[in-house]
């Protein structure tokens, strides 16, 4: 099967116009013979379901959370961009198109990232119309804050709880219409499998984690917006449920992976403390505006930071990239963090961190001004770490964070299998070979709001709308028989090793193989140890209890069976990758400087993985990226 | 308000009622302070109001049935309250982490005993007729102002005069700053002093009150 | 420089809502106290897994503070000792050597056991459903700068906006009352100009709900300011009170 991107044709800024006029529509009076199932309730999920259900469509909404309102997305701190330019300096959709394909390294699709930049205005107007409350000015104006990879103030945002909040606005929109029925309302279910009947998705397997129950749901068109897969490392940013699962799943049942190597690290994250340890937790990216990072000039420096003067620190960040300083792009804050550690002067008892200093900031502004603007991060992190940052520099170590890969999708946000549309983080559009600060927000509400409700509909129009009749096709009773074999087989191996335990060895492997700088050599050996754990997996991990109860150990096992399938694909596309690009570092392709050094001759291209069963290789096809507007350069940020 | 009524519309009605048995008590408390100023100023006292009837019967019954209204809600929501936190017993462990005052806490059970309290002393003082046996002092009667002071020289039944009022005055000491809050007036600016402020009125009411029995034990006689 | 401690949990065991639940005693030795809460239930699941017992059942998620989705009741109190915390970001330098650590579910009849320490907390999302919104469609939006919001008022929003759905307001008031997590959603929207125009409609359909899932009814107690863990301030529930009062029919 060939990729087709079905990008419209015509200059850059008038595709999605005409597209949208081109699109077919579904007379009002039919849409509410069509049902659709959205997989997720983060801002994608649950922005999607509503504006779907305001349409006049039958929607089912799934999470496996027991309430819509605490998909992950609820932990997003930073802000959301729009190209409002409200700040008045000089923004426009324009430079906001300009900086997300650069800033993903000249590896994401112009159009959809114009379109993005296009509808990111109205995606703050309509946050603010359901009650969003964003930081204001005096004035009782919108306020802006700036964001890494920007010389712009185009980051609206909630103190520090911008996707809680924004969040909130979806749920609330969510909620409103399973108030008037559009909606049905499944938490606590979570997807095991995709229904895919003469390759097209017609439904989908779900396990009521309360009961235990396995069901089938049909529908027109089913919509994943189940957020990223940041796990596989074990320890991430990412909630404790995260998974891959339904993407994954999807992609056996024949949907593209695309550019699953692309991993983001993010620079501001507490340093890891302990082999219990169980998630990482980010320090906003904002916190860069007002921070400066540094460590001690010469490596093995024990002192307390208070006793190292001003000329035996530095500011590596300030000094290598003059002209964005504490704001560079993440993948390079991350990797300049790692470099100094990896030359002995990271500080901490670890050694695995680097200071995130505030002194500065509290003498400029005063300690009133850094506790309005970060007091929630500030008491976390003390919480955490017993020091208090208005006194002692913060230490800060990256960590995983977010995940650019996903099912590979067209212009349409539709997969490769008709009727399989994937939004927000599953998929793999917007962001390219690094995503930058606030821009994750944006792309998860413009695909829910904006984009998916059109196009969704343009292929509806062509599909007759189905009924419950399918659901006694054979494919929905073999995948029900098949989700209930996994599990009862997870239930019998009765070995010696928890889920935790596997999960942990996979994460560590992952991490140390393919984090934040990757070789070769490190790839291959892990792509020979995946399958082993994979093995013992299946052959030692004691899950206790039975499918008829809430087992969370079934839920955790499930999931981490899943990476262990998943981890081997990345870690394939990073090898084949050889070149190194945004959160991709290859080792072997580097600047003199250390930076990365992308071969565009080779690879401007996105990698889609075709499943061809457990342990064999996959298929991989390319989807050739050409850039019509963007001249493809170096990335620079000095 | 709208019905049925809501939970918070029902206990708009405690606090309303509960403020106009403020007033009473307050102007009660005012009447009975008569008493130490000797047997014809409080009698006259008491006469006066008995010549103002029917108004004073028809204030009478508007009195019970602010009490009674104020009795039925908060049974009402007390009884709901103790079936939706599940039960008597709870938590193993009873430790709070606010602050809150035993006044607070002992609510129902101070309002209990008040309740209990007033059908004793309804029989006990209006009812107990003014010329009877109880109102005589040195053989002859000495009118309401008899009956008080008669009663009040027997130390059980100051007692547990005393302990009402103890408990109306700790009920007061959380109820006057709950008003506020339910009525919804914005407190918190001012909410310590109103804090200190609904107890201080506690301790006044309790204090007043209590008086009368100490004044006829340890000074009277 | 990492501390251990050991502890005795007492923790209630219950296979659902319908069975009848009890406390269970177990021990959690050499803890690191730079842990955090769940990551300790984490190191004692582990044990009891291997032993071929049950694990404890908990519900967690992000485990920063955000989701909600945590909590049990740490020796009486919602969310442990530790004020403004969610169980997850209550870490075990907050005991003591020795301490026995009675662990309970959040107990009120609108919140069912669904097992051990997982209650069933849906109750919220149909008050949410009943009101909790501004009806607006998509793409119906003006734009952003169409009202201005004073800054106060957009602060006093973003306040009450903080909750974060956990329950511990009603786990540690004495009447089971969902009015701090009522008054919160209520204030916020309603606080402002976006969503005043149905405010009337909202409060009494919230509060009625409210009082339909059984939740009990507010006697000024301020437990739940204390237990919330984000501190969300009782002047919401007089600010509701007003609401209501002041609703026309
Ligand atoms: C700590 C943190 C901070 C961040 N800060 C920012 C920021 O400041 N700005 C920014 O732009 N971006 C930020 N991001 C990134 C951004 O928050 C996410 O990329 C985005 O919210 C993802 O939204 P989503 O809707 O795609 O997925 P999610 O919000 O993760 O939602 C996934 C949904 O899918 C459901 N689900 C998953 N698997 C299944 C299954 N198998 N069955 C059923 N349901 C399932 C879940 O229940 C959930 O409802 C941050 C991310 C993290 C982790
Ligand atoms: C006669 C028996 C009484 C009973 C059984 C009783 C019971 C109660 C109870 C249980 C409450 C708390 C209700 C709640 O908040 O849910 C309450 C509140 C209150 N009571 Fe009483 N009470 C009695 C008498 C009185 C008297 C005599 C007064 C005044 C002098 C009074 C004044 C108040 C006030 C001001 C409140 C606070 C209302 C609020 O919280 O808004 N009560 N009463
Ligand atoms: C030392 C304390 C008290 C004394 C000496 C006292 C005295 C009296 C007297 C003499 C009467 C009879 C009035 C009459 O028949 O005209 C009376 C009536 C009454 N008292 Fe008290 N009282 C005391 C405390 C209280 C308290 C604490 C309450 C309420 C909580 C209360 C509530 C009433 C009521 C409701 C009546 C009947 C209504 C009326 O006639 O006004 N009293 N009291
Ligand atoms: S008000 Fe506080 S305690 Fe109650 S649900 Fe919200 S955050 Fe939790
Ligand atoms: S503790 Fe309960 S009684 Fe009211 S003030 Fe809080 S809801
Ligand atoms: S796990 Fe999310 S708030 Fe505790």
């Amino acid at each position: 099967m060939s990729l087709d991107s079905k990008i419209p044709a015509g200059a850059l800024k008038d595709k999605w116009t005409n597209h949208k006029f081109n699109s077919k529509l579904v007379n009002p009076a039919n849409k509410r013979k069509y049902k659709i199932l959205v997989v997720g309730t983060g801002l994608a999920g649950a922005s999607a379901a509503a504006s779907l259900a305001e349409m006049g469509y039958q929607v089912s909404s799934f999470c496996f959370q027991d309430s819509p309102r605490r998909a992950h997305s609820i932990a997003a701190q930073g802000g959301i961009n729009a190209a409002k330019n409200y700040p008045n300096d000089g923004d426009s959709v324009k430079r906001l198109f300009y900086d997300t394909i650069k800033g993903g390294d000249f590896r994401a699709r112009e159009a959809n990232v114009y379109r993005l930049a296009e509808v990111s205005n109205s995606i703050i107007d309509q946050c603010v119309a359901q009650g969003v409350p964003f930081a204001r000015e005096y004035g009782g104006y919108l306020d802006n804050r700036s964001f890494g990879g920007a010389q712009v103030s185009r980051t609206f945002y909630a103190r520090g709880q911008t996707g809680q909040q924004l969040l909130l606005g979806a749920y609330q929109a969510l909620m409103k219409e399973v108030a008037k029925k559009t909606i049905q309302l499944h938490t606590r279910t979570e997807m095991l499998d995709l229904v895919v009947i003469d390759g097209v998705a017609r439904g989908i397997i779900v396990r009521n984690l309360v009961t235990g129950k396995i069901e089938s749901h049909f529908g027109d068109a089913v919509v994943l917006g189940t957020g990223g897969y940041g796990n596989v490392f074990y320890l991430s940013t990412n909630a404790k449920g995260s998974n891959v699962t339904a993407t994954w799943r999807a992609h056996k049942k024949g949907a593209y992976f695309s550019n699953p190597c692309y991993t983001q690290i993010h620079p501001t994250c507490i340093p890891v403390h302990g082999d219990y340890q169980s998630k990482l937790t980010l320090m906003s990216e904002s916190l860069r505006n007002d921070g400066r990072v540094w460590v001690p000039k010469t490596s093995g420096d024990k002192r307390e930071p208070h006793d190292i003067p001003e000329t035996e620190r530095d500011y590596f960040l300030e000094r290598k990239y003059p002209s964005f300083g504490n704001l560079v792009p993440r993948d390079i804050a991350s990797r300049n963090a790692k470099e100094q550690c990896d030359a002995g002067k990271g500080v901490g008892s670890s050694g695995q961190a680097v200071y995130l200093d505030f002194a500065d900031a509290i003498k400029r502004l005063g300690a009133g001004v850094i506790k309005e603007r970060y007091s929630n991060l500030f008491d976390m992190y003390q919480k955490i770490t017993d020091h208090n940052p208005y006194k002692t520099p913060m230490m800060i170590y990256p960590a995983v964070h977010y995940t650019m890969g996903g099912l590979w999708v067209d212009y349409n946000l539709m997969s490769n299998v008709p009727g399989l549309f994937v939004i927000g983080e599953a998929n793999f559009s917007d962001h390219g070979a690094n995503r930058l600060g606030a821009s994750a927000l944006m792309q998860g509400l413009a695909d829910g709001y904006f984009i998916l409700p059109y196009t969704i509909g343009d292929y509806l129009a062509k599909v007759k709308p189905s009924d419950k009749s399918v659901l006694a096709h054979a494919e929905f009773q073999k995948a029900e028989n098949v989700a209930a074999a996994y599990i009862k087989k997870l239930l019998s191996i009765k070995g010696k090793r928890t889920v935790d335990d596997f999960h942990r060895q996979l994460g560590h492997l992952m991490w140390e193989k393919c984090g934040m700088a990757r070789n070769d050599k490190g790839l291959r050996e892990a792509l020979k140890q995946i399958p082993q754990i994979r093995e013992e997996f299946w052959n030692n991990v004691n899950v206790l209890g039975t499918n008829e109860e809430f087992n969370q150990a079934i839920e955790r096992a499930g999931r981490v069976a899943d990476f262990l399938e998943f981890g081997e694909l990345l870690l394939t596309d990073a090898l084949t990758r050889e070149e190194s690009c945004g959160g991709h570092f290859r080792e072997e392709y580097q600047t003199p400087e250390g930076e990365a050094l992308r071969r565009d001759d080779l690879f401007s291209y996105v990698s889609a993985w075709q499943f061809n069963g457990v342990g064999t290789a996959p298929t991989l096809h390319k989807e050739e990226l050409t850039y019509e507007e963007v001249h493809l350069a170096q990335r620079s940020y000095k | 308000m709208c019905f049925p009524l809501t939970s918070i519309s029902k206990k708009q009605i405690v606090a309303a009622t509960g403020l106009m048995l403020i007033v009473f008590i307050i102007v009660h408390l005012i009447g009975n302070l008569l008493i130490l100023g000797g047997a014809d100023l409080f009698n006259n006292y008491a006469e006066f109001l008995d010549h103002m009837r029917p108004g004073t019967t028809i204030a009478e019954l508007i009195l019970a049935g602010i009490f009674l209204s104020h009795i039925f809600f908060t049974a009402s929501l007390v009884r709901e309250n103790i079936k939706a936190r599940g039960g008597f017993k709870r938590y193993a462990v009873d430790k709070p982490v606010g602050d809150r005052s035993w006044a607070t806490r002992l609510m129902p059970l101070s309002g209990a005993y008040v309740f209990f309290f007033l059908i004793w002393h309804i029989f006990d003082f209006m009812l107990a007729g003014d010329e009877g046996p109880r109102s005589f002092i040195l053989g002859k009667s000495a009118g309401l102002y008899g009956v008080v002071i008669n009663s009040f020289k027997d130390p059980l039944h100051s007692i547990l005069y005393i302990i009402a009022v103890c408990f109306v005055g700790l009920h007061l000491a959380h109820g006057v700053e709950s008003v506020v809050q339910t009525w919804g007036l914005d407190r918190s600016k001012f909410s310590r002093p109103l804090v200190l402020a609904s107890r201080i009125f506690g301790f006044i009411i309790a204090f007043g009150f209590s008086s009368l029995p100490f004044y006829v034990m340890f000074i009277l006689r | 420089m990492s501390v251990t401690i050991n502890l005795t949990l007492r923790v209630w065991r219950q296979k659902g809502a319908q069975v009848e639940g009890h406390f269970e005693d177990y021990k959690a030795s050499a803890i690191d106290t730079d842990m955090s809460f769940l990551e300790m239930l984490d190191v004692v699941n582990e044990g009891l897994t291997k032993e071929g017992k049950d694990p404890i059942a908990f519900d967690h998620d992000c485990r920063e503070g955000i989701c909600g989705m945590c909590g049990a009741v740490v020796n009486g109190q919602a969310h442990g000792p530790q004020r403004g915390t969610t169980l997850c970001q209550l870490h075990m330098r907050n005991f003591k050597d020795g301490e026995t650590l009675v662990i309970e579910p959040w107990r009120s009849a609108a919140f069912p056991v669904i097992k051990d320490l997982a209650v069933d907390r849906s109750s919220f999302d149909r008050i949410i459903t009943s009101g909790g919104f501004i009806s607006v469609r998509t793409g119906q939006a003006p734009d952003a700068h169409a009202i201005a919001v004073g800054k106060d008022k957009a602060e006093l929003a973003m306040d009450a906006a903080q909750c974060i759905g956990c329950g511990a307001c009603v786990a540690a008031c004495p009447n089971g009352a969902a009015m701090l997590f009522v008054s919160a959603k209520v204030t916020h929207l309603n606080i402002l100009p976006q969503g005043a125009v149905e405010g009337d409609i909202r409060v009494r359909h919230m509060v009625t709900q409210m009082d339909k899932e059984g939740f009990g009814n507010c006697s000024n107690e301020y437990e739940c300011e204390a237990a919330c863990p984000k501190s969300i301030s009782v002047s919401n529930i007089a600010r509701l009170n007003t609401y209501l009062r002041k609703a026309k029919v």
